[in-house]
């Protein structure tokens, strides 16, 4: 949607020859075998393909949470192969926000203490961490829920206070893995609504791994993998069709 | 984060309560054992806190306060005649038995006293004269044998009730206050010449020598002055106090019972707040990873767990402490058990159970620092 043949928009994520791989000898088990991948700056990007062919893997990597054997990978123009540990972890703080299938919220705090954490780790003051909670959770549409336990609300209002939570230091990075494959169908596309919105920004970039064919409608491009590798980028979402 | 770091385990009720009560049981346990260890080594200077005297001159072998040899009375003439001496004093402290109106026997403690100067006289007179104690027959009690001696009459003993001590009429003319003696035997105290009456016959009836420096004179040299003048033994009064101190150390099995006590302590704080913060920490590793995949430095969760492990500590050392102030309080109120709470027993308690939240803040931590941020995304 947002990209036009005349004018390709910058990068945000490039993949070059990722491998990695898992365990030695026997039990090694090769989850990216030369993976090469692009995502472009205020797409929605979906990455798909069957159990076990290494969406997770690549989608860790790409997030700056897990260390690959070979290959290189510059996100947002930070060549992340190149960068020490103490500079990558700097680097997830301020530019990649995270939402997970299983939402991930801790449930001692209250949502807003809970959308409150990236900011809090990136040392914002308190006060400051809670109006920008305040106004996000407007923003999913939940407002007067603010002061509850995650526990109290259902699977898709945690995962909209999830959202919240890896937008509220704006992230130029949105890292997605199965996030409507526990909510059912109406609520993953109220989930994938506010998702298709965050990837609006044109600074931005939103990866979402999927086996959910029924949001596959809500992607710019998909990429399709399979055995540790990209086999088919798809320019639109919608002509995608995984029961073939 | 500091604040959602301690509000993280305080939502977690059941972990928070352990880990409080661990730490104060073991507060408690350290603290009011050590306490009562103190009070018990205390009792064995009660001769000392009762009789208080610069220097106390006893037989060559005399090790500590409770086994004293006979001296023989010329002794006390011996030491007069030391320079550096400004006076001496006999005192004759025997454990004599006094018969109950019931027919039983106590043991008590009499202690004889100079007939002119009464040097070494009870601490505290809480009813009758001093002076009366050189009636004939005369002795003054403490509360603990008013306590002890009364079995068996209708009317506790007062001032004029008499009773037998060694066979012999004994008129109680005054009650005081002691320090008890770890033995637990009561003091009644008479002038020296009377408690050679109480007392059977014997060759050499005096036990020690109070004494005090001539003007001038330190109390180590006066000491020293005394010991190569008369071949006996001089304190000063705090290295009597220590080398009695030392000797039960030394010679019996309290201090080991002390120890395993202190260690039972530490264990059963350490068992129970080790594997409750580690249970805390692992169950919460899958937060803590994605703490770690949203940019949380290892050094961020390393001061958050530092931060729960401490304050737990600081709660429980709290309650634990109180929980013993008020112990100790009702035991010195009423003299038993016995109870010392020095400063630097609070302070070592406190130091201890730092030191086992710091060791299960240890075993969180290498858990938390090795979790791949990764993990978050795995089911
Ligand atoms: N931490 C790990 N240790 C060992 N094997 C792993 C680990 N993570 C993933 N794998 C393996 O790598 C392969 C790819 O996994 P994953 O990326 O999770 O696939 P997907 O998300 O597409 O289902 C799988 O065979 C999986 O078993
Ligand atoms: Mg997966």
């Amino acid at each position: 949607m947002s990209a036009t043949p005349t004018n390709p928009p910058a990068l945000a994520v490039h993949v070059r020859g990722v491998s990695k791989t898992f365990g030695t000898g026997e039990t090694a088990v090769t989850a990216l075998n030369g993976v090469d991948f692009t995502a472009r700056q205020g797409e929605l990007l979906m990455i798909v393909g069957p159990s076990g062919c290494g969406k997770t893997t690549l989608l860790s990597v790409i997030a700056g949470t897990l260390n690959f054997d070979c290959g290189e990978l510059d996100v947002f123009g930070s060549p992340l192969h190149r960068l020490k540990p103490r500079e990558i972890t700097e680097f997830r703080k301020r530019h990649v926000g995270f939402i997970f299938q299983a939402f991930n919220l801790i449930p001692t705090l209250t949502c807003i203490e809970n959308i409150c954490v990236p900011l809090l780790i990136g040392g914002v003051s308190r006060r400051v961490a809670e109006r920008k909670a305040l106004a996000l959770l407007d923003e999913v549409g939940l407002g007067s829920r603010g002061h509850e336990r995650p526990t109290n609300l259902s699977g898709g209002q945690q995962q909209r206070i999830a959202i919240a939570r890896a937008l509220v230091h704006e992230p130029r990075l949105i890292i997605c893995d199965e996030p409507t494959s526990a909510l059912d169908k109406d609520t993953g596309a109220h989930i994938m609504d506010l998702l298709r919105n965050a990837a609006r920004n044109p600074n931005r970039c939103v990866i979402v791994v999927t086996h959910d064919n029924r949001v596959f409608k809500y992607a710019d491009r998909l990429t399709e993998m399979e055995d540790g590798r990209v086999q088919r980028v798809h320019d639109q979402g919608g002509n995608y069709d995984l029961s073939e | 984060m500091y604040h959602l770091a301690l509000k993280m385990l305080l939502g977690d009720r059941a972990k928070y309560l352990m880990l409080v009560g661990g730490l104060t049981f073991a507060t408690m346990l350290m603290t009011q054992q050590c306490g009562v260890f103190f009070g018990l080594l205390k009792w064995t200077t009660s001769h000392l806190s009762n009789m208080r005297a610069k220097l106390w001159v006893v037989d060559r072998k005399v090790e500590q306060a409770n086994e004293l040899k006979a001296l023989r009375d010329t002794d006390v003439n011996r030491v007069r005649t030391v320079p550096g001496v400004a006076w001496a004093v006999p005192v004759y402290v025997t454990v004599q038995s006094a018969k109950l109106a019931d027919g039983n026997f106590k043991p008590v403690m009499l202690v004889g006293l100079d007939n002119a100067t009464l040097i070494g006289q009870p601490p505290v007179l809480l009813r009758g004269k001093l002076e009366s104690v050189r009636l004939p027959n005369s002795v003054i009690v403490d509360e603990l044998a008013v306590r002890r001696l009364s079995s068996g009459r209708a009317k506790p003993l007062d001032l004029g009730d008499t009773f037998e001590l060694n066979d012999k009429e004994a008129r109680i003319v005054g009650i005081c206050r002691a320090d008890k003696h770890f033995f637990g035997y009561p003091y009644v105290y008479s002038t020296y010449t009377q408690a050679l009456q109480f007392a059977p016959k014997q060759r050499k009836m005096l036990s020690l020598i109070l004494a005090e420096p001539a003007p001038g004179w330190s109390l180590d040299d006066a000491a020293a002055a005394i010991e190569a003048a008369t071949g006996m033994k001089a304190y000063t009064e705090e290295k009597f106090f220590w080398a009695t101190i030392w000797w039960y150390f030394k010679n019996t099995g309290i201090p080991i019972a002390f120890i395993s006590t202190i260690a039972l302590g530490f264990i059963v704080g350490m068992v129970i707040s080790g594997q409750t913060f580690y249970a805390f920490v692992h169950e919460n590793l899958r937060h803590l990873g994605a703490l770690k995949a949203m940019g949380a430095s290892n050094g961020l969760l390393v001061r958050m767990l530092l931060l729960q492990a401490f304050i737990v500590g600081f709660i429980g050392y709290g309650l634990g402490a109180l929980l013993v102030v008020g112990f100790g309080r009702a035991a010195v109120a009423r003299g038993e058990p016995p109870f010392m709470f020095p400063w630097q027993l609070p302070a070592a308690t406190f130091c201890l159970v730092m030191s086992i939240c710091a060791l299960s803040a240890v075993l969180g931590i290498r858990k938390v620092v090795k979790v791949e941020p990764a993990i978050v995304f795995r089911g």
